[in-house]
């Protein structure tokens, strides 16, 4: 996929821009606080509708302003040029695509991908276990609605099994619920025994190919109860009730799942140096474009927002030749990319106004 | 604006569907544009709120001790229809497709809203199955989480034996081809295929 054209009008302290992507790098410059990140987090309103930084709808709209538009052109593999404008709202947001209103938000969730890689990202390894479900949870559930039935299943019941354990709901009455969890659960353990095997291989590939020799990355899935079947998580979930009123919630199940990330096979969190840290969590985002990739056939866009600059130009270079298939990127940072041998298209961005520089090579 | 004004517009705000404006427009309109519809209007009120009670077997609308259903005798069939609300039961008879009787819980189970089984319409279905009346159950609540938990829970309280209880189908909706069906929708469809040979 690529972005052609990228149009906003009071898109945050974006005014009105309209930007012609030419090529397949674009770098964005300026200094803090003019808008860069303001621009990727448009872009990547393509893929969820949402913001990557996890924002309101409401305070994407300029200050005083009615609404925020967004519009793109894209060029998809499997959908060819497409056009999508997004309205936001005080009181919602609405999608047109190819001019048509889109009365189910879903049938355009997914469709067209982006990865953002950005320095928060070293919450991955650092941050609590929630942190790394959650980029698991988003990864697998964008690629397979089966998973992501299960997921909202599973966590409504869980909600409901821990207000009855709250209130001392009768036996048979948590029974009712915990049957609810145990067949979700099942699901959502198998689908990712299967998931973390898959991202594991696209991981290691894209470490080996970030990083000098030497260094080997391993990405494996901890669950909390290893669960064969739905029967299997039943009984579990009945064992554990009498414990679990004491503690007055859910101690054990696929919510309490966590991910470990290895260098060289000891736990990167307590092993790996700050730059070789930043190197495993550049090859998570890679792993989940390259699986993205394998799973719609569609190349997600790189949104990278002030990444690029915290490496040194060996692990750059190495950087842009670890990219498969020429996905589309576009980078912010404070400073325009030094000479790394490819070519860049530069945008300035200064009090909300976007300017086409000219190329860099 | 005076109180007594005031005082209606909140009483219909509180209705559902009905905002401030609506609300306004209904008390300007009964008051001032048409007051002759006001005593009808008051006197229907009034012999609703006085008539209409529930059902004393199923849980329906009924305005003497049994529901129109339940009174009639041609309707009971051993089967009965469980759903969660009175409009679920009115939809069901308005597509004339179940000529059995109904039971109506009033809910479905769901901690969080503080629905426990005290709260759903539960001990007189069981009367009803114990008394012979009710041999097929046809479980028609929604296939949410709180709705099948709620099944969990009423196949758990039934005996085990002299009752047969079935669940709803899901699946596409008539006239709907696959080509415009959710995910979800397609799967229970095809959980729920049956022999066609």
């Amino acid at each position: 996929m690529r972005f052609r054209q990228i149009s906003l009008q009071n898109f945050r302290n974006l005014a009105l821009v309209s930007a012609e992507m030419a090529g397949r790098r674009h770098f964005l410059t300026g200094a803090n606080g003019q808008g860069k990140t303001n621009f990727l987090e448009a872009a990547g309103l393509v893929t969820a509708l949402r913001s990557f930084r996890g924002a309101d709808p409401r305070t994407m709209i300029a200050f005083g302003q009615p609404q925020a538009d967004a519009a793109f052109v894209l060029e998809h593999e499997q959908l060819g040029e497409s056009r999508l404008t997004l309205t936001l709202t005080p009181k919602g947001k609405a999608v047109a695509w190819e001019q048509t209103n889109v009365a189910r938000l879903a049938d355009v969730i997914g469709k067209f991908p982006t990865v953002v890689l950005s320095s928060n990202d070293n919450q991955f390894l650092r941050g609590a276990p929630s942190v790394r479900r959650r980029w698991f949870d988003l990864t697998l559930a964008a690629m397979d609605p089966e998973y992501l039935a299960a997921l909202q299943s599973y966590h409504r019941a869980l909600a409901e099994r821990n207000s009855l354990l709250k209130t001392h709901g009768s036996p048979a009455e948590l029974a009712a619920f915990e049957r609810e969890m145990a067949g979700p659960a099942a699901i959502l353990v198998a689908k990712r025994q299967a998931g973390a095997a898959e991202l594991d291989g696209f991981f290691l590939a894209a470490h080996a190919r970030l990083v000098p020799e030497g260094e080997t990355a391993g990405l494996a899935y901890v669950p909390d109860e290893v669960i064969a079947s739905a029967e299997q998580m039943f009984a579990s979930l009945a064992q554990a009730r009498s414990r679990d009123h004491l503690l007055k919630t859910t101690e054990h199940g696929p919510h309490r799942d966590d991910l470990e990330l290895g260098l060289n096979g000891r736990p990167a969190k307590q092993y790996a140096s700050e730059g070789q840290q930043r190197c495993l969590v550049i090859a998570l985002r890679l792993a989940q474009s390259a699986y993205f990739k394998a799973k719609s056939g569609v190349t997600p866009v790189l949104l990278c927002d002030d990444v690029l600059g915290e490496l040194d130009p060996v692990r750059r270079a190495r950087f842009w030749a670890s990219l498969d298939g020429e996905p589309q990127v576009i980078a912010t940072g404070t400073s325009p990319p030094e000479r790394d041998g490819s070519e860049w298209q530069v945008f300035r961005v200064a009090a909300g106004a976007i300017t086409a520089g000219t190329k860099s090579a | 604006m005076t109180p007594a004004l005031e005082e209606l517009q909140k009483q219909l705000k509180q209705l559902p569907g009905i905002g401030y404006r609506s609300a306004e427009r209904l008390a300007l309109h009964l008051l001032v544009e048409r007051p002759e519809r006001l005593p009808g209007l008051v006197a229907a009120l009034h012999e609703a709120a006085r008539s209409v009670r529930r059902c004393g077997r199923c849980g329906n609308l009924a305005e003497a001790e049994l529901c129109p259903i339940c009174a009639d005798a041609k309707r009971a069939t051993g089967q009965v229809c469980v759903v969660e609300n009175v409009p679920d039961l009115a939809a069901l008879e308005r597509s004339s497709a179940f000529r059995g009787r109904y039971h109506v819980l009033h809910g479905k189970l769901s901690p969080i809203h503080g629905v426990g089984p005290d709260q759903l319409n539960l001990a007189t279905l069981l009367e009803r199955v114990a008394t012979g009346e009710a041999r097929e159950l046809i479980l028609a609540l929604s296939n949410d989480v709180e709705g099948e938990a709620t099944c969990h829970y009423l196949l758990e309280c039934l005996p085990k034996s002299g009752v047969k209880v079935m669940r709803i189908g899901f699946g596409l909706p008539s006239g709907g081809g696959v080509l415009y069906a959710d995910p979800t929708t397609l799967k229970s469809a095809l959980d729920g295929r049956r022999d066609y040979s």
